[in-house]
């Protein structure tokens, strides 16, 4: 049982902060810019990236300049829509068009981590932290729990900025129905300026939390858009705490199928990531609304 | 009285084609003007053009003075003119108070007086304000929808078909609503498939027939005409 | 022929062998994507899965992998559109009738487990190690007959491939395709049977993915996992199709073989820098075919031959968003 726990559930619910992080940008740019942005997996390593340099030229722990990290990887994915998805919006067939240059950011985003940092995989900091225990039984690292405690701050914060600001009630209005949003004088532009801000600033707090739990590498954000986008049609597009829950069931599913239930795992651990992929095709089949009933489009 | 909407000689339509020839739609201050026709006459399209959604080829509209020919209907609502579109007319995941508020956005100040004048001149909604506007019946969606547009207090609220799918118990309810609102000041311009229920309380019509003007004049008179009533009416 | 001459040659000829069955592949996207209008993220599964299809059925006997069936080459590349086919059938059934974005995913899913499949079925594929053990045909004579014969045989194929296609896209079937593409609510409402099409086309498509993968394993005579790695698979086969000229097949062709080049060209040039600049380089060149794209898509949006005939695209009807 405490196994379970500790090297199952918990490191399943840790996977799951990281994955919602960016499905809640995936299912908001979704919802409000009405394609899949298949970019966004590289937006996290780029956020990832962005807190190395800055711990590298400030010698501050990672947690410490997130936030910095998350306003300049907000930067950067306005700056992305603007230079390469806001000119595409005006044309026939623009979703699809938009999908396919957003493929093309995706490998410039990787590309440029390479091309600064090379290929070898790093770290935000060396050397082994000692679990802190529980009951005598539950035992959890600090990382991990500053990784999900720092998720729930986030993600509860999110909620209060989109039930009780003006802005973040646009956005839902216009994830709901652009259409009736426009009719009502709500500006398109700023909404999606916002919806890129927090998608970026979100992805960041994801990457950083991906390589403080595991390490960085160029690859590390792309390996998740299978999981996110299951993440994202599990909570219902355009909604994104479901998003946020369907990235925990995902991400604990994940753990939960390599876990030696009979003596041996359900499936061997390389392939976990087929599990996303089975929840994603399931759904897709059976529900593509998703549990909450989101939008199909 | 001063024309409050005056569109001329419009042509409009998409891609190519135009719907629109030549049509022409004027309201007056605090006036109920009805537009009807067969299906396909353009009636929905004069609107949408009207509000900006439609490109208008050629022709004006003036509202309240000002020249709002092609103008982005984002810019329009807190000029006093309000849209409420045939379908897809509320915000469904969100609560009807909450919609209320999105009707609003524009405003500065004074969304509490405007919510409550709202609840007065539709008392159904103050019962279901909690409640998500997805969830609820075709009627009350319905005042969800007029109730929004009202938000911004206008001067002229347009409706498309408000009595689509409904049945003809809350048809009347909606009509009555309708009507209470043009007695509070608000001037009216509606498209209806229901006829004869729309002409019987406006003060004015046209009838639109392959985009362009066939008749116009009082209400009642349009009723009674017999070619009107054997060539658009129907039932 | 002097040494360096000979070199020249046998590296054009390399090019255009490859060049060639990149050729292939982009008139399969060009079937999914410029008749059809289907978003395939994953060119590099089904690619590789032909690959290894028809080298597992050609090759010989190996303790590495299973080998040992010995069928002869055309076999093979039967075998290795069916495959591709089936598969294609298998995701294109879940997901075609739903939105462009959940075909990517659901085809970016399929590469994805094709790919762990490779990887770790080594029983089957020899794993991360690769299979080298592949037969190749006109192999035994000199370098450059071998060249030779070979792009006689792949650019036979394209030809052929070439020939079927515009057939096809000047008969009823391929009108059909582009009204479905233009407008679907008209087409549909027109009776026509719109996802069972489309899947034709999906199908279709990827079984030239498929048989491009074969070509390419049995001329290098490699495959290893990397095959699904989807930049230089997936990712350039879409520049190519659509630098060249999206929904038509003569672009798909044109946009092949100057992709190719341009792609080669710049991996010769960061072959002459000195090593630490020459891997610096390489990601370099990545970011700005990414770049190229996007500079495509924005302002050379038909590419080089565009569709022939804009006009047949039909006027945009009500159906159409304006809202």
């Amino acid at each position: 049982m405490a196994d379970f726990v500790n090297l199952y559930l918990v490191n399943g619910i840790v996977l799951g902060c990281v994955y919602g992080l960016g499905a809640i940008g995936i299912t908001m740019i979704f919802g409000i810019l009405r394609f899949g942005h298949f970019a966004h997996g590289d937006m996290m390593t780029a956020g990832a990236y962005i807190a190395l340099a800055l711990v590298w030229a400030s010698g501050m722990p990672v947690l410490w300049v997130l936030p910095l990290a998350m306003v300049l990887t907000a930067a950067l994915g306005a700056g992305v829509h603007w230079a390469f998805y806001r000119p595409l919006e005006r044309g026939t067939n623009s979703t699809i068009i938009i999908v396919i240059a957003s493929f093309g950011v995706a490998l410039m985003l990787r590309s440029a981590v390479q091309l600064f940092f090379g290929v070898d995989i790093v770290t935000y900091q060396r050397g082994f932290q000692t679990p802190i225990w529980i009951a005598d039984t539950i035992r959890i690292l600090p990382r991990h729990l500053w990784i999900i405690g720092l998720t729930v701050v986030i993600v509860i914060a999110l909620h209060l900025f989109q039930t009780r600001s003006r802005l973040g009630k646009a956005m839902r209005a216009m994830s709901d129905n652009p259409a009736l949003a426009r009719i009502s004088g709500i500006g398109t532009t700023k909404v999606v300026i916002a919806a890129w801000a927090i998608g970026g600033a979100l992805a960041a707090a994801g990457g950083v939390f991906l390589g403080i739990d595991t390490q960085l590498s160029s690859q590390m954000g792309w390996n998740l858009i299978l999981p996110m986008f299951a993440a994202a049609v599990l909570g219902g597009i355009g909604n994104p705490i479901g998003a946020a829950l369907g990235a925990l069931v995902v991400g604990i599913a994940e753990e939960l199928v390599t876990y030696p239930w009979f003596g041996d795992p359900l499936i061997s651990p390389a392939y976990k990531s087929a599990v996303s992929f089975a929840i994603l095709v399931a759904l897709l089949i059976w529900r593509p609304t998703g549990l909450t009933r989101g939008r199909v489009f | 009285m001063t024309r409050l909407l005056d569109a001329r000689g419009l042509f409009a339509g998409y891609g190519g084609m135009d719907i629109l020839r030549d049509c022409t739609i004027t309201v007056s201050a605090r006036e109920m003007v009805v537009i009807v026709g067969p299906n396909g006459a353009g009636k929905s399209t004069a609107m949408k053009a009207i509000f900006g959604l439609v490109k208008i080829r050629d022709g004006r509209v003036v509202f309240d003075g000002l020249d709002i020919t092609n103008a982005p209907p984002d810019s329009l609502a807190s000029r006093g003119l309000a849209y409420v579109p045939q379908e897809h007319n509320v915000f469904a995941t969100m609560t009807v108070e909450e919609n209320l508020d999105m009707g609003a956005y524009t405003r500065r100040s004074g969304v509490a007086e405007a919510k409550s004048r709202v609840f007065e001149l539709l008392p159904a909604l103050a019962l279901t304000r909690r409640q998500r506007a997805g969830e609820l019946s075709g009627g009350q969606r319905q005042m969800v929808a007029i109730g929004r547009a009202l938000m911004m207090q206008p001067k002229l609220l347009m409706l498309d078909e408000p009595s689509a799918g409904l049945s003809p118990k809350v048809l009347t309810e909606i009509l009555e609503a309708i009507a209470t609102i043009n007695a509070a000041g608000v001037a009216i311009l509606m498209v209806e498939q229901n006829a004869k229920a729309a002409l019987a309380m406006a003060h004015r019509g046209y009838v639109l027939a392959g985009g362009a003007n066939r008749f116009e004049g009082p209400g009642r008179e349009l009723l009674a005409n017999q070619e009107v009533a054997a060539s658009f009416l129907g039932g | 022929m002097d040494p360096s001459t000979l070199g020249l040659i046998l590296y054009g000829l390399g090019l255009a062998n490859l060049a060639a069955i990149y050729a292939v592949m982009a008139l399969g996207l060009n079937l999914n994507w410029g008749v059809t209008g289907l978003f395939n993220a994953g060119v590099a599964g089904f690619f590789a899965v032909g690959a290894y299809t028809s080298v597992i059925l050609t090759a010989p006997d190996s303790p590495h992998f299973l080998g040992g069936f010995d069928l002869p080459l055309p076999v093979g590349m039967l075998a290795a559109m069916l495959l591709s086919g089936l598969l294609a059938l298998a995701i294109g059934a879940t997901t075609i009738r739903l939105r462009s974005d959940y075909l990517a995913i659901g085809t970016i899913g399929i590469a994805e487990i094709i790919r762990l499949v490779l990887k770790n079925e080594e029983w089957l594929t020899n794993g991360v190690r690769g299979i080298t053990t592949i037969p190749r045909p006109f192999v035994g004579e000199t370098a450059l007959a071998s060249e030779l014969s070979y792009l006689a045989m792949t650019l036979a194929i394209l030809l052929l491939l070439y020939a079927l296609l515009e057939a096809a896209l000047h008969s009823p079937w391929g009108r059909m395709m582009r009204a479905i593409r233009d407008s679907e609510a008209t087409a549909a409402a027109a009776g026509k049977n719109v996802n069972a099409r489309r899947l034709e086309a999906f199908v279709l498509g990827s079984m030239l993915m498929g048989l491009g993968g074969a070509l390419f394993a049995h001329y290098l005579r490699y495959i290893g996992p990397e095959a699904t790695e989807p930049i230089t698979t997936t990712f350039l086969v879409w520049v190519m199709l659509i630098a060249g000229g999206s929904g038509n097949n003569r672009g798909a062709i044109l946009g092949a073989f100057v992709v190719w080049i341009i792609w080669s060209a710049t991996e010769l040039l960061t072959r002459q820098l000195p090593a630490e600049w020459a891997v610096r380089a390489g990601y370099l060149r990545i970011f700005l075919i990414g770049l190229l794209l996007q500079i495509v898509l924005q302002r050379f949006s038909r590419g080089i031959l565009p569709e022939r005939n804009p006009a047949e695209r039909g006027a945009m009807g009500p159906q159409d968003k304006v809202l």
